[in-house]
């Protein structure tokens, strides 16, 4: 019975860690094919919200609720405290620098379809 | 040296006169309720080692870290009149405020995450620069408001005037229209007891 019980909590476990991993690879995605700074800033949030929260869940589940969940449980309030810390003076610096801001004006079938020859 | 130095000059920080009439709320429950969060973390860190000798250690280092950093985490208002303890919203709202957010995570990401994978990605996605002006008096309204938009996928917050200007990145209409709806500034005003929610939406652009 225990070991039926350990078994079912594992799945649930690796459930939740895979659904983290579906997020970070669609922040992957969107880092390559976003087009320019400011936009792929938005992709890496995806991993360090919902992929975040998901694989925490998932070992807190895997490790059982001692300690160790506990501090796991801080690391991962931590992680959404500073995280958008890093995003914000990341978007600062380049807004303040005057990086363009890319919009669907700048987009034209045309001109993408020439950059791919290159 | 250098840390006696530094040492030094916390102590002094420490001992800077503070106005305690400034102060919104109690000083000493504010200092008590810091050294049991300080204690509880010492808990968690020590890994539910529960020797007397080791708790004893922790609540010295609790209370001496508390007498120490109390001073820094006042922060003063716009104009200078109160002071505003860093922590001090109430904990039922709190934990109200996070789910909340953490489902606004979970919808924003699931948007983020279809536009970016679409195979038409770019009739999905409409990045621009949007502009709304938000006003509290705690000034850890505008940090805890700012911290939220760009924790939420989709928006990302790239500037903050003192006057309450956020310039705020958008990268799909769907985040645009959540961020100007004004859900979040409401939930903002409301976590940190402020009675009206001073929030409006500017178009077009504003001088630098």
């Amino acid at each position: 019975m225990s070991l039926d019980l350990q078994c079912i909590r594992e799945c649930v476990a690796a459930l939740f860690m895979l659904g983290g991993a579906v997020f970070f690879i669609g922040s992957c995605v969107g880092m390559l094919r976003l087009p320019d700074f400011y936009t792929r800033m938005h992709a890496s949030g995806n991993s360090e919200t919902l992929g975040c929260t998901l694989s925490f869940i998932g070992l807190v589940i895997y490790q059982g609720f001692d300690w160790t969940a506990a501090k796991l449980i801080c690391v991962f309030l931590l992680v959404y405290m500073i995280n958008p810390i890093g995003s914000h003076i990341l978007g600062k610096a380049a807004y303040k620098s005057g990086h363009p801001v890319w919009t669907l004006k700048d987009y034209t079938p045309e001109v993408l379809s020439k950059e791919e020859e290159h | 040296m250098i840390f006696y130095d530094a040492l030094r000059q916390v102590i002094s920080l420490a001992k800077q006169k503070v106005d305690d009439s400034k102060i919104v709320g109690s000083k000493y429950l504010q200092m008590s309720g810091t050294v049991l969060m300080l204690f509880v973390f010492w808990l968690i860190m020590s890994g539910g080692d529960m020797h007397p000798k080791f708790l004893f250690y922790g609540l010295v280092t609790s209370v001496i870290t508390t007498w120490l950093c109390y001073p820094l985490l006042l922060v003063p208002n716009a104009d200078g009149t109160r002071l505003y303890y860093a922590f001090s919203v109430s904990i039922p709202k709190a934990i109200q405020y996070f789910f909340w957010l953490m489902w606004q995570l979970v919808l924003a990401n699931i948007d983020v995450l279809l536009a970016t994978t679409a195979q038409d990605m770019m009739t999905k996605i409409d990045p621009k620069i949007i502009r709304f002006k938000f006003h509290a008096d705690n000034p850890l309204a505008y940090a805890v408001l700012a911290n939220s938009i760009t924790l939420t996928p989709g928006t990302v917050t790239l500037n903050v005037t003192p006057d309450g200007l956020y310039e705020i990145h958008a990268l799909t209409p769907g985040a645009a229209d959540g961020c100007l709806g004004g859900d979040m500034q409401r939930k903002v005003a409301w976590l940190f007891g402020e009675g009206n929610c001073n929030f409006e939406v500017v178009n077009g652009e504003v001088a630098a």
